[in-house]
């Protein structure tokens, strides 16, 4: 069985290219579960371990997290590695969702970047303690020490360095131990021996005033820790138990630093994985109990209690389905029945597995605290099983809503087919890709959390699925709406060839406060005969299906019907039916339509610096600022903007505030366009007309 | 009943636009011990603003951007009930367009940040003021010049900016006028003051006007506050 208190579930974050793939590596070759190093965009071809997916390998970049363990001095350590672009920031979040601790990855020279802030606001939200590493102090302009004071001013970190470079740059040699006061040396081919040595002389001054600028900041967290420094004899286990408590209490991050690319200060950066972030049963998590009104209930990481997994993370594999679970308490044997609290479906687990990113190790049971993978398992993102005897679901995960769409469109038939499978497999595995056939224009929309994001699908779809599709631009749904009432009176009448046709329908239309349509009727002695009455229903639907300003669907309006007129021989359900979209025409103009457009209810959440130029940008797109909200150095603007506008808002605001700030929207209602807005669509859907 | 006569009917329009409309510049204060209905009057001058057709800017410390959206939704929504004004929403949507709020952690609220942001609202043509209230300013470590600089700035910006004030029982402290501590030091700074007392005789709340040096309010005026509706009327004495 797992010893939780040397268990470790850990993620590895940060900006994209600050080399979290290759620390990653790293870490399995120290940790001896590979054998070799491979680059990510090595020249042997074979790419990062933790970059399974083809496309990952080619762009250098990871999408889609994968699981890892492994096991250092003792400690088991689950690993998932996240992505760092913006776009898939689900992946970040539902690792960190998961996980106990983390490492933040930065770069030496790049700094706290738009990514890192984000990242860190997430871990903030998850209360995941972190400890930082300083990567890449083998480059040109590495600066550990502007980057560490970076994690206090931009992140609001009490960053403190346990670690000093011993040179940089080229010259970088290794790094101090300010805890031991020893300085580190990575030595052999790749870095795996260490030679401990005494701290070189010229390094030795800088080397005390950082040691005492550590204890004073771990002496925070420990009175016996103070008391031992003011005597002058604080010992290596007080200062680590200090540092941990800080660390765990998320009032402390211990910033270490190296190069992994070097290999250098990866090993001990493992030995403070261990040190000071927390094993499961050092953090709180709660459950709802389905059975009492979502109470919230503590987990208890105990093994022999019920059994409460969370499903994580989907993968569709060559075997099935591939779901990632994280088990808060009980025991998950390899044979057990357990049960999906959202469906209350059961099911059997067949193969139970440890990930290694693409290979993976067949085990027989996984206890509290543990993160393992299931085959074959029906589940969603998101999914709580137990094992029957408890009703509970892990509170559900912060899912972001989609802020862009696109149409495609499968080039042939067997386009067509391979799309249906793929979608349907990326909007299981991701819950902010979500899919929809738009019933006006009868495209398939895929919309997601941005441009990036929305082709790395369109092309896992060529490439995963052989599905080419052909992307359009997005599309506004507008909508059509009369704001008076207006009376109609219409004779439909074709005498010409065969049997003719006859239908009076008289009465009005007015607009409908709440809903799409109402029919009212109000014949009274049969002018209009009864079997009639739906007839001019069904006309009327088919009348506002197209409005006559745009061509848009008209929306909000109730027809009623008081007088007619019909022919005993003439009149009959399709003649009625022409009567009323006649009718309707004839009403519809004399109730001042107008063109009604989607507003989206936006916030922008992004560093208070940047407030001004959000609202100007929000303004310049007919936006109206609804308020601010100012939490410590972040701002959130919330807005209402029309959905027209907000096309290329991510590549604007991206530039607009260097990446930093970031935007969510969901529809909140129709409004009016204005009347320069409306005119240009009219314009343009009869030259449209015209054309064909 | 339309806009123009609710306008014209409303009282809170004697602490705010006055009698006849034309207030401009002025500093307001409403202050009373806690829980006794300051943000509903905050919330009612700034309707009354917005109603004759001035933007306004709602500045919020400590509470959320969506309570206070919901203070404004809920006394509208009472205003239009209570006088059957015809086509509410379409006056609602309209006046709604001219109101911001900004909400700010006590911790991270400051004038210098609050005048930044006007800049930013007012140099972008985003908004221009005509009145502005602020909920849940912590007088008790308020700095006589920031208060100084605001007056400044509504005379400058022809500004109404109203306050809200939290006074303790256990604080007998008062300026000449009779205003009560925290603000007893700054009493002079504020042309307007109302202090808000439980009535003797009523379930009621009464809004004593304890100070009016430019004279704006009638004579003899009694206003009182429904503890129930939250809505402010003329009460009879």
């Amino acid at each position: 069985m797992r010893d939780l208190a040397k268990a470790r579930n850990i993620g590895i974050s940060a900006h994209i290219d600050s080399g979290k793939t290759t620390l990653t590596e790293r870490i399995l070759f120290y940790t001896q579960r590979i054998h070799a190093i491979h680059e990510v965009r090595g020249k042997d071809g074979v790419g990062a371990t933790m970059d399974s997916m083809e496309l990952e390998r080619e762009r250098g970049i990871t999408i889609a997290s994968a699981a890892t363990y492994c096991d250092w001095k003792g400690y088991s350590i689950n690993i998932i590695d996240t992505p760092g672009h913006v776009d898939f920031t689900i992946e970040v979040e539902r690792a960190l969702r998961v996980l106990d601790g983390a490492i933040l990855v930065l770069c030496s020279v790049g700094g706290v970047q738009s990514q890192s802030i984000t990242v860190n606001r997430q871990m903030t939200r998850y209360r995941v303690p972190r400890i930082a590493f300083i990567n890449k102090c083998d480059r040109t302009g590495a600066n550990p020490d502007r980057v560490t004071q970076q994690l206090r001013d931009k992140l609001n970190l009490n960053g403190v360095a346990v670690q000093m470079p011993i040179g940089l740059e080229a010259d970088l040699a290794g790094v101090v131990d300010l805890v031991r006061m020893k300085a580190l040396y990575f030595e052999g081919d790749n870095g795996e021996i260490i030679r401990e040595a005494e701290i070189p002389a010229n390094l030795r001054e800088e080397a005390e005033s950082k040691r005492e600028t550590l204890l004073d900041a771990a002496s925070m967290f420990s009175d016996e820790l103070m008391e031992a420094v003011l005597e002058g004899n604080p010992s290596e286990e007080m200062i680590r138990a200090a540092i941990r408590k800080g660390t765990l209490s998320l009032e402390l991050t211990p910033v270490l630093m190296g190069s992994a690319y070097k290999n250098k200060g990866v090993q001990v950066l493992l030995d403070a994985v261990a040190a000071y972030l927390p094993s499961p049963t050092e953090v709180t998590n709660y459950a709802l109990d389905l059975d009492h009104e979502e109470v919230e209930v503590q987990v208890t990481n105990n093994p022999n209690d019920p059994t409460v997994a969370l499903a994580f993370k989907l993968e569709d594999g060559r075997y099935g389905q591939l779901t990632y679970l994280r088990t808060y308490q009980g025991t998950l044997n390899k044979g057990d029945t357990i049960v999906n609290a959202r469906t209350g479906k059961k099911l059997k687990i067949g193969r139970l597995v440890r990930m290694h990113a693409n290979t993976m190790e067949d085990i027989e049971a996984s206890w509290a605290g543990d993160i393992v993978a299931l085959f074959g398992v029906d589940c969603a993102s998101g999914d709580t099983f137990t094992d029957g005897k408890i009703n509970y679901s892990m509170s559900s995960m912060h899912v972001p809503a989609p802020v862009i769409s696109l149409a495609i469109k499968p080039i042939d038939n067997k386009a067509q087919v391979n799309m249906s499978k793929a979608l349907n497999r990326f909007t299981k595995e991701d819950p902010t890709f979500k899919t929809f056939v738009d019933g006006e224009t009868n495209e398939t929309i895929i919309s997601g959390m941005g441009e990036l994001h929305l082709d790395v699908y369109v092309e896992r779809m060529k490439r995963e699925y052989k599905a080419v599709v052909e992307v359009g631009a997005p599309r506004v749904a507008y909508r059509e709406a009369i704001t008076q009432r207006a009376d109609f009176n219409y004779t439909h009448k074709k005498q010409t060839g065969g049997s003719g046709q006859f239908g009076r329908v008289a009465g009005y239309m007015e607009p409908l406060e709440e809903g799409e349509y109402e029919f009212v009727d109000k014949i009274v002695g049969g002018v209009i005969p009864r079997e009639f009455i739906s007839s001019c229903d069904k006309g009327f639907h088919k009348a506002k299906e197209k409005g006559v300003l745009i061509g848009a669907p008209i929306t909000g309006v109730r027809c009623v019907i008081n007088d007619g007129a019909a022919h005993s021989v003439d009149s009959s359900d399709v003649a009625f039916q022409q009567a009323a979209l006649g009718a309707f025409r004839e009403g519809y103009l004399k109730a001042q339509p107008v063109i009604l457009e989607p507003i989206m209810k936006v916030a922008v959440e992004g560093p208070t610096e940047f407030q001004g130029s959000v609202m100007g940008s929000i303004n310049q797109r007919r936006g109206m600022i609804i308020g601010t909200t100012e939490e410590d150095e972040y701002t959130v603007v919330e807005a209402e903007v029309p959905l027209s506008e907000m096309f290329g808002y991510s590549t604007d605001l991206r530039s607009l505030t260097q990446g930093k700030a970031e935007f969510t929207m969901e529809f909140a209602t129709y409004r009016p366009v204005p009347k320069s807005v409306a005119e240009q669509l009219i314009a343009e859907f009869k030259k449209e007309k015209e054309k064909k | 009943m339309l806009k123009q006569e609710l306008i014209a009917k409303n009282p809170i329009r004697h602490l705010n636009s006055g009698a006849d409309g034309n207030i401009s510049s002025r500093m307001g204060l409403v202050i009373s011990r806690a829980g006794l209905g300051k943000t509903a009057i905050l919330v009612q001058i700034a309707l009354d603003s917005l109603l004759n057709g001035k933007q306004i800017i709602h500045v919020s410390i400590g509470q959320s951007l969506e309570k206070t959206r919901v203070w404004y939704d809920d006394i509208f929504k009472d205003i239009a009930e209570g006088c059957k004004l015809s086509n509410p929403y379409e006056i609602y949507d309209e006046i709604m367009r001219n109101r911001m709020i900004m909400t700010f952690k006590e911790s991270s609220f400051s004038r210098s940040r609050l005048e930044e942001r006007l800049n930013d609202l007012i140099y972008q043509n985003i908004i221009r003021p005509g009145c502005m209230v602020v909920d849940g300013y912590d007088f008790a470590t308020a700095d006589r010049r920031i208060f100084e600089d605001l007056r400044e700035m509504a005379r400058t910006m022809d500004l109404q900016i109203w306050f809200s004030a939290v006074s303790h029982q256990d604080d007998q402290r008062t300026s000449p006028e009779g205003v009560p501590a925290p603000c007893h030091e700054i009493a002079d700074l504020f042309d307007t003051v109302v202090v808000l007392e439980p009535s003797s005789g009523s379930e009621c709340i009464d809004l004593n006007i304890i100070k009016d040096t430019a004279g704006n309010v009638a004579g003899g005026l009694f206003l009182q506050l429904d503890t129930i509706t939250f809505m402010i009327k003329e009460g009879c004495r």
